[in-house]
C-alpha cells in the first residue's frame, strides 16, 4: 500500500465510526435526550453508556493489547464530535481521555480498565486544587497509610461516577489512588454547571483509598492524559458548533420578518457565512491536530498541538453559539429552543481544561521554548 | 415642593447619593435578576413617600420634574449604588405616553396609580410573528358597545406574570392600506377572564418573560390612549426616549466594576493579556460615556434626539457583552458554574451577568435593526 492508500483507508475507518456513532445518538433521541436528562437532574443514561461501550467507544484509543480498539485519538475525536452534536451528557471524553488515559499509561492490567471499556463503571479524575483566591493552585491533597486528606476541585463527572482516580501527594512525590464514591470521609459539594451537569468539589478526611501508581510516572501520565482530553474536548466543541450552525440555518431560512425569511437579509447571510467559515477552520484544525498527536510521542510536541486545537475550538464555539442566539432573536433566549443548550454546553466545555486565551499562551510558550532549544 | 433644578449639580448629586446610601436596602444592591414587585415593594414605598418614583415626570403629575442634566445625575447615582430600577415600565414607558397623549381623565386616573404601584404594568408590543417587524402585529381590538374586545397573543412580555395591567399595540383597523396604519395604543387590565398568562423559561432557567393570550378579553373604550388608529406614531415617538435610556452606560459600568474587583481577587491582572483586554473594555466604557454625554447635552439644550442615538445602544450593549465575557474568562475553570463565586469579600455571579447581557442586543430594537436605521437615516445609504 502507498502512503495515500493507508491514509484513505484510515479515513474510511473514521467515516464508518462517525456514522455508527451518529446513528447511535440519533436513535437514542439526539439533543432531546440531553434536555430530558438535564431536566431529570443532570445525570446520564446507563443504558446509553452500555450501548456506547458495545460500539467500542470507550476503548477506541486504548491499544488493542490492552483490550481496546487501538484506533487512536483521531478516532476519539470523531466520537467526541458526535457527542458534541447531540450534547450527550455521558462521560465519553472524560473516560477516553482522562480515566482510561491515566490507567492505560500507569496500570494497564488493573481490572478497572476492562470495566471502564465495558461501560460498567465510570471514574472521575480528581487532580486540580483551588488556591486561596479560587484560582488553580499546587496540590496539597495528601495520601498516607492508605488514607486521603485535603481536597480537590473541578471534578467533572463527580456525580454519577462509581469512584475517583485521585492524584495526591505523598512524601516520595505524586501518587495515583482509587477511592470509592461512597467512601468514608469523602464529601462531595456539587456545583451546578450552565448545562445542568455538575462539577464536584471534593474533600477528604481520612478517606480510604488504594494506591495504583506512584512517582514521576504519575505526573507524566497525568500531563499526557490532560493533553489528550484537551484535544478531545476541542473535538466535542467542534461537533457542537457545527450542529449549532445547522440549527441556526434552519431557523433563519424559515423565520419571516418584513415579509421574507430573515436569512434573505444580507447582513444575516454574511454573518452565517462567517460562522460557517469559522467552524470549518476549527474542524479542519482540530482534526489535523488529533491526527498529528497520534503520530507523535514527544509531550513537548503534543502539548502545543492540543492547545492549538482547544484554543481554536473554544474561540469558534463561543462566537458561533453566541451569534446563533442573536440570529434567533428572543426565541434563542428561551429554554424551549435547543440553541440555548448549545450555548450552555459551550460555556462549560470552554471553561474546562483551559479556555482559548489560556491555550494560546501555552502554545506560544511552547513555541518560544522550542525556538530557544534550537 | 423642592425645585431640584434650582440646585447646583453637585448639591443635587450629594442629596441623591445620601438618600440612596442611607435608605436603599443593602441586600437589594446590584440585584442579578429582575425582582418581583413583592421583593422591592418596601423600597418602592420609601421612594414614593419621598416623591422620587418618577424623576422625569413633570412635578404637576407627581414627578420630580428634573431637567435632563439632573435626570442624568439621578440615574448615574442610582446605577452607582446598584439601586434596582424596580418595576418601572409604568414610569418609564406608559406614564410618559399618557402624559403626552392622554386625556385629563386618563392622567388623573392612571398616573397616581403608577406612582403608588397600585397598578403594575407590562409592555405588550411583540407577537410571535411581529418581532423586529413590529408593525406586523395581529392582535385585534374591536369596539363592542362601551368596550374594546381583544383577541390575539403577545409574547416576550417581561414580568407579565407580576403585572396588573398591560399597555399594548393592537390592530383596530385590519383593512388599513399600510400595516403601520390601523394600530392603536390600548391599556388593559389583566385580571379578567380571557387573559391567560404563561411564563417562558429562559436559557438561564429564569422565568422573566411571558406569553399573554387574549380571548375576548375586554377593556373600556376610555382606555384608548391618543387617537384611534394612530398608535404607531405615538409608540414611535416614545422610542427615541427609550433609546437613550437603553443606550446609557449604566449596565456596562456596573459590570465593569464587578469585573475589576473579581479579576483583582482572582489575580487575573497578573496576566498582561487580560490587562489589555480589561483596559480595552474600560476605555470602551469611558469613551461611550463621552458619546452619551454628547446626546445628553442635546437633550439638555431641549433638542430632540435624532436617529443617530441608535449608535449608543449598539456600542454599549456590545461592550456590556464583552465585559461579561471577560468575567467568564477571569473565572477560569469556574467559568461554567452557576451561582455566585466568592473571591475575598466580593461575590460575583459571572454567568448571571453573562446571561443578562445576551438579550440586550436583541430587545429594544435588535442591534441589526439599529444598524439598518443608522445606515439609512444617518449615512444616507440606499436600500
Ligand atoms: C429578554 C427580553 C425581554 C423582552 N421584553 C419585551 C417586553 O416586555 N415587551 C415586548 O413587547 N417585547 C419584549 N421583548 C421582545 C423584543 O422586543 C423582540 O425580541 C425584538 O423586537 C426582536 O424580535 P424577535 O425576537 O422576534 O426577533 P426577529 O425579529 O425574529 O429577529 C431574529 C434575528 O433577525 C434579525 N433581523 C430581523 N429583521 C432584520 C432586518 N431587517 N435586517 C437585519 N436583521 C434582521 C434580528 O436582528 C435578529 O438577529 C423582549 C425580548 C427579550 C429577549
Amino acid at each position: 500500500m502507498t502512503q495515500t492508500d493507508i491514509l484513505s483507508s484510515e479515513q474510511e475507518d473514521l467515516r464508518l465510526l462517525r456514522e455508527s456513532a451518529r446513528t447511535l445518538f440519533e436513535r437514542a433521541g439526539g439533543s432531546d435526550r440531553a434536555r430530558k436528562l438535564r431536566d431529570a437532574g443532570g445525570g446520564f443514561d446507563a443504558e446509553m453508556v452500555r450501548e456506547l461501550a458495545e460500539a467500542g467507544v470507550f476503548g477506541v484509543a486504548v491499544p488493542e493489547d490492552q483490550g481496546g480498539l487501538g484506533m487512536g485519538l483521531a478516532a476519539g475525536g470523531v466520537i467526541a464530535e458526535e457527542v458534541g452534536r447531540v450534547i450527550a451528557p455521558e462521560p465519553v471524553v472524560l473516560t477516553i481521555g482522562l480515566s482510561l488515559g491515566l490507567l492505560r499509561r500507569l496500570c494497564p492490567d488493573h481490572p478497572k480498565m476492562a470495566q471502564l471499556i465495558g461501560g460498567e463503571i465510570s471514574l472521575a479524575v480528581a487532580w486540580q486544587e483551588r488556591g486561596p483566591g479560587g484560582a488553580p493552585a499546587d496540590a496539597t491533597c495528601r495520601y498516607a497509610d492508605g488514607k486521603l486528606t485535603g481536597g480537590k476541585a473541578w471534578v467533572v463527572g463527580a456525580t454519577g461516577s462509581q469512584g475517583f482516580l485521585v492524584v495526591a501527594e505523598q512524601d516520595e512525590g505524586p501518587v495515583l489512588v482509587l477511592t470509592e464514591a461512597d467512601a468514608d470521609g469523602l464529601v462531595i459539594d456539587k456545583r451546578t454547571q450552565a448545562d445542568g451537569s455538575s462539577s464536584g468539589e471534593l474533600s477528604f478526611s481520612g478517606t480510604p483509598a488504594a494506591e495504583l501508581a506512584r512517582g514521576d510516572a504519575v505526573q507524566a501520565a497525568l500531563e499526557e492524559a490532560v493533553v489528550d482530553t484537551t484535544a478531545l474536548a476541542a473535538a466535542e466543541l467542534v461537533g457542537l458548533s457545527g450542529r449549532a450552525i445547522e440549527i441556526t440555518l434552519d431557523y433563519i431560512k424559515t423565520r419571516e420578518q418584513f415579509d421574507k425569511p430573515i436569512g434573505s437579509f444580507q447582513v444575516i447571510q454574511h454573518r452565517a457565512v462567517d460562522l460557517n467559515v469559522m467552524c470549518e477552520v476549527a474542524q479542519a484544525g482540530v482534526r489535523a491536530a488529533l491526527a498529528q498527536m497520534d503520530s507523535e510521542t514527544d509531550p513537548k510536541v503534543r502539548t502545543p498541538i492540543a492547545s492549538r486545537a482547544k484554543a481554536r475550538a473554544v474561540t469558534a464555539a463561543k462566537k458561533i453559539t453566541r451569534d446563533a442566539i442573536q440570529l434567533h432573536g428572543a426565541v434563542g433566549y428561551t429554554d424551549e429552543f435547543d440553541i440555548g443548550l448549545y450555548l450552555n454546553r459551550a460555556l462549560v466545555l470552554s471553561a474546562w481544561l483551559g479556555d482559548d486565551t489560556y491555550h494560546r499562551r501555552i502554545w506560544f510558550e511552547a513555541r518560544e521554548a522550542e525556538g530557544a532549544a534550537q | 415642593m423642592t425645585d431640584w433644578n434650582a440646585m447646583s449639580d453637585a448639591e443635587f448629586r450629594k442629596e441623591v447619593r445620601q438618600f440612596f446610601e442611607a435608605e436603599y436596602p443593602e441586600e437589594l444592591r446590584h440585584l442579578p435578576h429582575r425582582p418581583k414587585f413583592a421583593e422591592i415593594e418596601h423600597w418602592h414605598r420609601k421612594l414614593h413617600a419621598k416623591g422620587w418614583v418618577a424623576p422625569a415626570w413633570p412635578a404637576e403629575f407627581g414627578g420630580m420634574g428634573l431637567n435632563a442634566a439632573k435626570l442624568l445625575i439621578f440615574y448615574e447615582e442610582q446605577q452607582r449604588w446598584g439601586v434596582n430600577r424596580g418595576r418601572d415600565m409604568g414610569v418609564q414607558m406608559v406614564g410618559p405616553l399618557i402624559i403626552k397623549f392622554g386625556t385629563r381623565e386618563q392622567k388623573d386616573y392612571w398616573l397616581p396609580r403608577i406612582l403608588s404601584c397600585e397598578d403594575i404594568w407590562c409592555q405588550g408590543y411583540s407577537e410571535p410573528g411581529a418581532g423586529s417587524d413590529l408593525a406586523n402585529l395581529r392582535t385585534r381590538a374591536e369596539i363592542d358597545g362601551d368596550d374594546f374586545v381583544i383577541n390575539g397573543q403577545k409574547i416576550w412580555t417581561t414580568m407579565a406574570h407580576d403585572a396588573t395591567h398591560i399597555f399594548m399595540l393592537v390592530r383596530t383597523d385590519p383593512d388599513a392600506p399600510k400595516k403601520q396604519q390601523g394600530i392603536s395604543f390600548l391599556l388593559a387590565p389583566m385580571d379578567q377572564p380571557g387573559v391567560d398568562v404563561r411564563t417562558i423559561t429562559t436559557l438561564s432557567g429564569e422565568t422573566e418573560f411571558c406569553e399573554v393570550f387574549f380571548d375576548n378579553a375586554r377593556t373600556p373604550r376610555e382606555n384608548l390612549v391618543g387617537e384611534l388608529n394612530k398608535g404607531w406614531t405615538m409608540a414611535k415617538a416614545l422610542l427615541s426616549f427609550e433609546r437613550i435610556f437603553i443606550g446609557s452606560p449604566s449596565l456596562a459600568q456596573n459590570a465593569l466594576g464587578q469585573l475589576e474587583s473579581f479579576a483583582r481577587g482572582r489575580g487575573a491582572f497578573d496576566d498582561p493579556v487580560f490587562r489589555d483586554r480589561f483596559a480595552q473594555a474600560a476605555l470602551d466604557v469611558e469613551d461611550h460615556a463621552a458619546l452619551y454625554a454628547r446626546f445628553a447635552d442635546q437633550l439638555k439644550r431641549g433638542e430632540t434626539l435624532g436617529a443617530d442615538v441608535s449608535m449608543l445602544k449598539i456600542w454599549v450593549t456590545e461592550c456590556f457583552q464583552r465585559i461579561t465575557e471577560l468575567m467568564i474568562e477571569a473565572a477560569g475553570p469556574d467559568g461554567g458554574t452557576i451561582g455566585p463565586l466568592q473571591v475575598g469579600n466580593v461575590s460575583v455571579d459571572v454567568l448571571s451577568s453573562f446571561y443578562k447581557a445576551r438579550p440586550t442586543t436583541i430587545y429594544g430594537g435588535s442591534n441589526e435593526i439599529q444598524r439598518n436605521i443608522l445606515s439609512k437615516a444617518v449615512l444616507g445609504l440606499p436600500g
